[in-house]
């Protein structure tokens, strides 16, 4: 159930657009959103012959709260409760913090507009989020990429499988988010080098033994009474579930976090990380249960 | 003599100028940065007035109000709101949260919206509780 939600934005790419679409959770228990924005240390920082630039970090926080205060009004006057939290630091340590003192039940963000590269510098705020959140993180996304993703979310999720805990932890999580969920997708990407075998033979057993762990899963779903169907893709994992969705009609994208530590995902990049930048879906990422 | 006035605002600047008003108009100040620290220090601290931010993290003014205003042994204590949230939203929020069954609450004493210059803090404060 999410009671909860963290709202981490930059106002350019997360509006109350997005929170309108989240009001749909209501009806699975939401009563409470806290914004957050966050001035990054840079914008704010020592410079030489100006030095801290507090000038600075009051307009920013004063804009904010502007908006904030126009959102806020907006939501109160619908009864939910709302709280507020303006801040200067690094993104991922700040979000982190204000998510454990809140105690919510997810976060969620936009998609950054950094380029690969500049990830690959800077370090991307998703992957360190994913890495370091102990609740599900919703990347959302802008609607015009996509309209059938916008109003509920929750209404058609695409689960992305690779049956890791992660993702076993996903089934679980839609399971209990029921009273949205009109009809679940579950989709498996096999890789194309995963099945480059000797026979036609070995083709299809790995394409039978997705399906009937697949099938597995749509059972829990279906024990649950939410309507299921399983589905095999081959390719690249990434472009696979995106073609999935898009083809399923997809709301949303829900996947398991990958748990490789932050250097593997730095050089080599994970699945989740890449769906929740490049995916035109909103994505949930759900972790996995930490020791 | 000096009254018991508690200060919620997440806003250490606002506490801080809140709290100034208040000690000048020789009365004793307390703070609290959001809802839920305040709700622990009526019940302990007992204020003849409560000067009430709404839009704050862990809990909102609203809420609190709320509580307040429904609680017999609380609901006496004077409460000034003092917001960015207009007065319109913040009594419309209390009235969908009334047909939540939540039960009706009354007006605040006293409603200003941010920002509000020193001299009519003071003012107020005095026409609330001398």
């Amino acid at each position: 159930m999410i009671k909860k939600i963290l709202f981490v934005t930059k106002f350019e790419e997360l509006g109350f657009d997005a929170i309108k679409s989240l009001l749909s959770l209501r009806e699975s228990g939401l009563e409470h959103i806290v914004f957050m924005y966050v001035i990054e240390r840079e914008k704010v920082a020592m410079r030489r012959g100006i030095g801290y630039q507090k000038d600075e970090e009051i307009r920013l926080k004063e804009a904010a709260n502007i908006r904030f205060i126009d959102w806020a009004e907006r939501l109160f006057e619908i009864g939910m409760e709302v709280g507020v939290y303006i801040q200067v630091g690094g993104m991922a340590a700040e979000v982190v913090k204000a998510a454990r003192k809140e105690e919510a039940d997810l976060v969620v963000i936009g998609r950054s507009g950094k380029s690969s590269l500049e990830q690959f510098y800077s370090g991307s705020t998703v992957t360190e989020l994913i890495r370091r959140l102990p609740v599900p993180t919703l990347v959302y996304k802008p609607v015009p990429e996509n309209p059938f993703a916008f109003g509920k979310p929750f209404q058609r999720p695409l689960l992305a499988t690779d049956w890791s805990p992660a993702s076993r932890k996903a089934v679980d999580y839609l399971i209990g988010m029921k009273p949205l969920i009109e009809e679940v997708r579950v989709v498996h990407v096999i890789d194309e080098n995963a099945i480059e075998g000797p026979t036609v033979m070995d083709a299809q057993k790995a394409r039978k033994d997705a399906k009937a762990k697949m099938e597995e899963i749509c059972g829990r779903f279906e024990a649950a009474g939410i309507d299921a169907r399983s589905h095999v893709y081959v390719g690249a994992p990434a472009e696979g579930v995106e073609k999935a969705a898009r083809e399923c009609l997809a709301t949303m994208v829900a996947l398991g976090s990958s748990s490789k530590n932050r250097w593997v995902e730095r050089w080599i990049g994970s699945v989740p990380q890449e769906i929740a930048e490049k995916s035109a879906y909103p994505t949930l990422l759900i972790p996995p249960d930490r020791k | 003599m000096g009254k018991k006035v508690l200060v919620v605002d997440d806003d250490p600047d606002v506490r801080l100028f809140n709290t100034t008003v208040v000690e000048e108009n020789g009365h004793t100040p307390i703070e609290a940065a959001n809802g839920e620290e305040a709700l622990q220090m009526i019940r302990s601290e007992a204020p003849d007035l409560v000067i009430l931010d709404v839009l704050m993290p862990r809990q909102s003014g609203i809420r609190l109000y709320r509580q307040l205003k429904t609680d017999a042994s609380m609901k006496d204590i004077k409460v000034m709101v003092l917001s960015g949230i207009n007065k319109k939203s913040f009594l419309k929020s209390q009235q969908a949260l009334s047909e939540f069954g939540g039960g009706d609450v009354p007006e605040p004493e006293i409603y200003l919206e941010k920002p509000v210059d020193a001299d009519v803090l003071a003012a107020t404060i005095r026409k609330a509780i001398g």
